[in-house]
């Protein structure tokens, strides 16, 4: 028989709170659009009838440290989720901004990558392969912003004085996205930019 | 990520696994750049990335010490991620012609 745990005055029969269900059920489906997205782009890949390959124009120290950055976001998103289970307030919107300052460099590093490609002719309409690789990172860094506000709301709010956001449940729900949009890149930093192109055999 | 303090690992583990998590992704930007054959190199560099997902899956997303029940949302997503990679990879072998390489 299922645990039954209360979540704001009504009882769940999962025993996890909806709220958090609800999420992960979020989650899951996300898998569902990146994964179609990242299937074009490995499907497309070496598809460029003219035009620079993606592989001629990254920069993987650039993007390598890039990844870092994000990487080391989640760190600081989940030490901020510990100072609101420890009700260390302050501490928890230290953590929160310094998590979106990193996400707000990562979403500058990603910029200035495209800049770089559309100057050297590696663009959304150059080639199939193009529009997969624009399409693919740009949503991730859809999704980045979107965290990037998420985070800042919460900092905003709790300064305010809404106490609602000190909640550790808050902080937890938008780290599960926060996190999420890093392991898309996990996955997005070894399948588009680390394997080797089709010119040599994959 | 859990809100159950009971559950919860200290801000001394969560660094430990930052620090891994950054060892492992410098050791794939240096696989990256060494030769070998592309098999392996492919290989590697793929269980890295998927040891870096569980990794922060596991201890950042807190599903390792969370309830079990929460873990079939993201597999199934997963599974249904890889179920569409392969049949466009199908389709698009059948359809050779269509094919984009």
């Amino acid at each position: 028989m299922s645990a039954v745990t209360e979540e704001a005055g009504h009882a769940t029969s999962t025993g996890i709170p909806n709220t958090k269900m609800a999420m992960w059920t979020f989650l899951g489906s996300e898998c569902l659009l990146f994964g179609a997205l990242l299937s074009v782009y490995l499907l497309y890949r070496g598809n460029v009838p003219s035009g620079p390959t993606p592989y001629e124009v990254y920069d993987i120290p650039f993007t390598s440290v890039s990844s870092f950055v994000l990487l080391m976001s989640s760190l600081t998103m989940v030490l901020a989720h510990n100072a609101a289970v420890h009700k260390d307030i302050r501490r928890m919107r230290t953590w929160l901004i310094a998590t979106a300052l990193l996400g707000a460099v990562f979403l500058s590093g990603q910029v200035y990558e495209f800049t770089v490609f559309v100057k050297e002719g590696f663009t959304v309409t150059s080639s199939p392969a193009g529009s997969a690789f624009f399409i693919l990172t740009s949503f991730h860094g859809a999704h980045v912003t979107i965290g990037v506000l998420m985070l800042l709301s919460i900092v905003g709010f709790s300064a305010r004085g809404v106490d609602r956001v000190n909640k550790p449940e808050v902080v937890e729900y938008v780290g599960l996205y926060w996190h999420f949009v890093d392991i898309v890149w996990i996955v997005l930093f070894t399948l588009v930019y680390l394997i080797p192109g089709p010119e040599v055999g994959y | 990520m859990s809100t159950e303090t009971h559950h919860q690992p200290t801000a001394k583990l969560y660094v430990k696994v930052a620090a891994w998590l950054a060892v492992i992704t410098a050791v794939e930007v240096l696989l990256s750049y060494m030769t070998m054959p592309p098999v392996v190199l492919v290989i590697s560099l793929l269980l890295a990335s998927i040891v870096k997902f569980v990794v922060v899956v596991g201890y950042f997303m807190h599903l390792k010490f969370d309830a079990p029940k929460l873990r079939m949302p993201l597999l199934t997503g997963l599974l249904l991620a890889l179920t569409i990679y392969a049949i466009v990879l199908i389709n698009m072998i059948m359809h050779a012609k269509y094919s984009p390489s």
